[in-house]
């Protein structure tokens, strides 16, 4: 009898990934539709973000306290920021608009978050990598020195997204504060996330205060593995490995607690 | 098989966690169809959506050792901004099948159209209901869950959808829920009562619908709040919706409905008079409590009861037929015209029976109508204020009785007795309730308790009456 309902792992992962699979090209339909360019916004609309902040920075020529090309400098950081800042953006509140969903017992609020959280990630991505060609094809800056350590950095920011979104979109689902309170945290924490600066510019003091905060690590690392001797990069990946273990035993907790409350509509 | 062990299910509310689902157990294998009673509230939503599995149990365990399907008929699981086909596509893709088959087959089953490839915010409600079905159909499940099936859509698709369900399918196993006893009868070979948490299981649909019908007398009836109408038809009209949402009378009309499609008369009476007795506007039922008692050879209450359907507003075209047949069975003699209301004042409309029952408990204390007066109180002409004025008349000068009866017939023949029949006659002379019951506990007379609760304003009574009234 147990057997019966208990499916091999192998099943079940092949359940998964369908679940996966349908949930991620309605999610793609039912955000970009159709009309016009569809899902190619999906890149489009980060790429125009980096674009602008690129060309705005350039414009005022922005200080950052390092003899990097403004154009490497905003690519870097701001790219980093649209990986970790969207997902929970996307997360948050997730799944009160798919309850009807939960009618289909193979799909669990987890699904509903991590194919979400693909888009995003696959977003940030595809215009992280675009630009970067272009730029580098344009001459504007010179190709990674160590593109490992680039895509090391780019996943752990991306896994520790992922974590933060879960949380959050999970704790949102009880309590709306998350909602409110993510809106201003987000905005307030870009000139913190060291998109803006590098640093090994800050005092002693502000290093200290900066490198708690684990997105830091994340942006310091891309930058390394880019510009590596041309800057001083200062982070540690095993604080920022640590914070997203912590932050996804968090997430996985919280997802089991409110799906204990969830009413399907 | 699927097992449900001792599930408890526990919903947080304002007011503290409320229990829906306390100590559950069943189990349903293959070929066995459980239809569970119960009325609005008792749970059997919550009970269908965590054998689905789309919820968890507060406690408890569900095994499930076959497929089982989402609960059936609901318009739900649809992202609105999508099409038909983008909806149909990802359930496909969400169970592993071929996506353009299954599209073949809901394009031919929903009959939609171009519909399907329009986003479902534009349909109307049956057209999501017909494609809620069809998608329901195209994944073949071991248990299906159906969730009030019955309103889904017009005839026709209900038939198609029937069809699929019980006759294709008729092997699997299926839990159904619904409030309507007749359903389930149809459909289920096992039978369960959900109230108050507790799921009682029953081999025998006569069992489970007795205990059904029992657990609907002991709840609260659905009470109107008695508007001073000064229009009848709003008042008649607002009293059928009342009507309708009442479980007990709905209960109690099927039950009577599912009598007489078995030519079973007698049994059909008690309960229309039973239903009627606790929502006497509801005028469709008294034409088929004429039908019933005429069937019976009972050519008196029949005709009472197709005079009273007219007065309240029931076609008297389609009525008048069955009013001669009853009145003259030989044909002999001109049938008296059946009177109907015109949408004026209260006290100028033609009266029912219960009507002329409130009157003349209010004028003479009567607690039971003879069928021979009332039929030719109906027969004459004249409206509602005439027939009180005729029977204060007939008082002669003395005041109506002071005290007036608890409860009356408001039904002819052997309906149970109506507790509420004050309501009717504040609702009826277009006084307040309350400030009439207030008068007649304060022990006013009757008629000068009703003047005081602002009844009987302008109708025409005897100049007698009319002066005591004023006196009071």
């Amino acid at each position: 009898m147990a057997s019966a309902s208990q499916p091999s792992l192998i099943a079940s992962l092949k359940v998964q990934r369908r679940v996966l699979a349908a949930l991620l090209v309605r999610e793609l339909l039912t955000r970009y539709g159709r009309h016009n360019i569809g899902f190619l916004w999906l890149f489009v609309e980060p790429m125009i973000f980096t674009l602008g902040v690129t060309a705005l920075w350039t414009a005022t020529k922005s200080v950052h306290g390092s003899d990097l090309p403004i154009v490497a400098f905003a690519l870097t950081g701001y790219s980093s920021v649209l990986l970790w800042r969207n997902m929970p953006g996307r997360c948050i509140g997730a799944l009160m608009g798919n309850l009807a969903l939960m009618y289909h017992r193979n799909i669990r609020a987890l699904d509903i978050y991590a194919a979400r959280i693909i888009i995003e990630f696959a977003g940030a991505t595809i215009s992280f990598f675009t630009l970067s060609l272009v730029f580098i094809l344009g001459g504007w800056i010179s190709p990674p020195e160590d593109f490992l350590t680039v895509a090391a950095a780019w996943f752990l920011t991306a896994w520790f997204g992922a974590a933060l979104a879960i949380t959050l979109g999970a704790l949102s689902h009880e309590y709306e504060l998350v909602d409110k309170l993510w809106h201003p945290a987000s905005y307030l924490l870009f000139p913190l996330s060291g998109a803006a600066f590098l640093v090994s510019a800050l005092p002693p003091l502000g290093r200290e205060i900066v490198l708690y905060i684990p997105v830091v690590h994340g942006v310091e690392m891309v930058r390394d593995g880019y510009f590596g001797t041309k800057v001083e990069a200062i982070y540690d990946p095993g604080y920022l490995i640590t914070c997203s273990l912590v932050l996804t035993v968090v997430a996985l907790i919280a997802t089991r607690w409110v799906e204990k409350r969830l009413t399907p509509q | 098989m699927i097992t449900v062990d001792r599930v408890s299910k526990d919903y947080r509310t304002r007011t503290g966690p409320k229990r829906v689902l306390d100590n559950v157990s069943f189990t349903l294998v293959q070929g066995e169809r459980l239809g569970v009673l119960g009325r609005n509230g008792a749970g059997k939503s919550t009970l269908i959506r965590l054998v689905s599995g789309a919820e968890r149990p507060t406690s408890g365990r569900i095994t499930r050792g076959m497929s089982v399907s989402w609960p059936l008929a609901f318009g739900g699981a649809f992202q609105s901004q999508l099409t038909g086909v983008d909806n149909v596509r990802f359930i496909s893709r969400l169970y592993g099948q071929d996506p353009d088959h299954n599209l073949a087959f809901v394009e031919e089953f929903s009959e939609l159209g171009q519909y399907l490839r329009e986003p479902v915010m534009n349909y109307s409600s049956g057209m999501r209901a017909r494609l809620a079905f069809a998608i329901s159909m195209i994944i073949e499940f071991d248990c299906f869950l159906i969730d009030e099936i019955a309103a889904v859509g017009d005839a026709r698709f209900h038939e198609r959808c029937n069809y699929e369900l019980f006759d294709k399918r008729g092997d699997r196993a299926m839990m159904i829920i619904s409030h309507d006893p007749g359903y389930l009868r149809d459909h289920c070979n096992r039978w369960a009562l959900l109230d108050a948490g507790q799921l009682t299981p029953f081999d025998d649909f006569e069992a489970a619908h007795d205990h059904f019908l029992a657990q609907m007398r002991v709840g609260e009836t659905v009470r109107a709040a008695a508007q001073p109408f000064s229009r009848r038809m709003a008042a008649i009209d607002s009293l059928r919706r009342v009507a309708h949402e009442d479980e007990h009378f709905m209960a109690l009309v099927r039950q009577a409905d599912a009598a007489r499609d078995q030519h079973d008369w007698a049994a059909a009476e008690v309960g229309y008079a039973a239903a009627l007795s606790l929502h006497p506007y509801e005028r469709s039922y008294w034409v088929q409590l004429g039908h019933v008692t005429r069937e019976q050879g009972r050519r008196v209450r029949a005709e009472i009861a197709y005079r009273t359907a007219c007065a309240f507003g029931e076609p008297v075209r389609l009525l008048a037929p069955f009013i001669a047949a009853v009145e003259h069975p030989d044909s002999a003699g001109p049938p008296t015209s059946a009177a109907t209301p015109d949408g004026g004042e209260t006290r100028r409309q033609p009266p029912g029976y219960p009507d002329l029952a409130v009157l003349s408990a209010f004028a003479g204390g009567t607690e039971r109508l003879s069928d021979d007066a009332a039929l030719s109180l109906l027969r004459r002409p004249g409206a509602i204020e005439d027939v009180l004025a005729r029977m204060l008349e007939d008082d002669g000068v003395q005041a109506p009785p002071v005290t007036l009866p608890d409860s009356i017939a408001i039904v002819p023949g052997d309906a149970p007795f109506r507790r509420e029949w004050l309501e009717d006659l504040a609702r009826l002379a277009g006084a307040r309730q309350e400030g009439l019951e207030a008068a007649l506990s304060l022990g006013d007379a009757p008629l000068a308790a009703l003047r005081r609760a602002g009844g009987l304003e302008g109708w025409a009574l005897p100049a007698s009456h009319a002066m005591e009234a004023a006196r009071a």
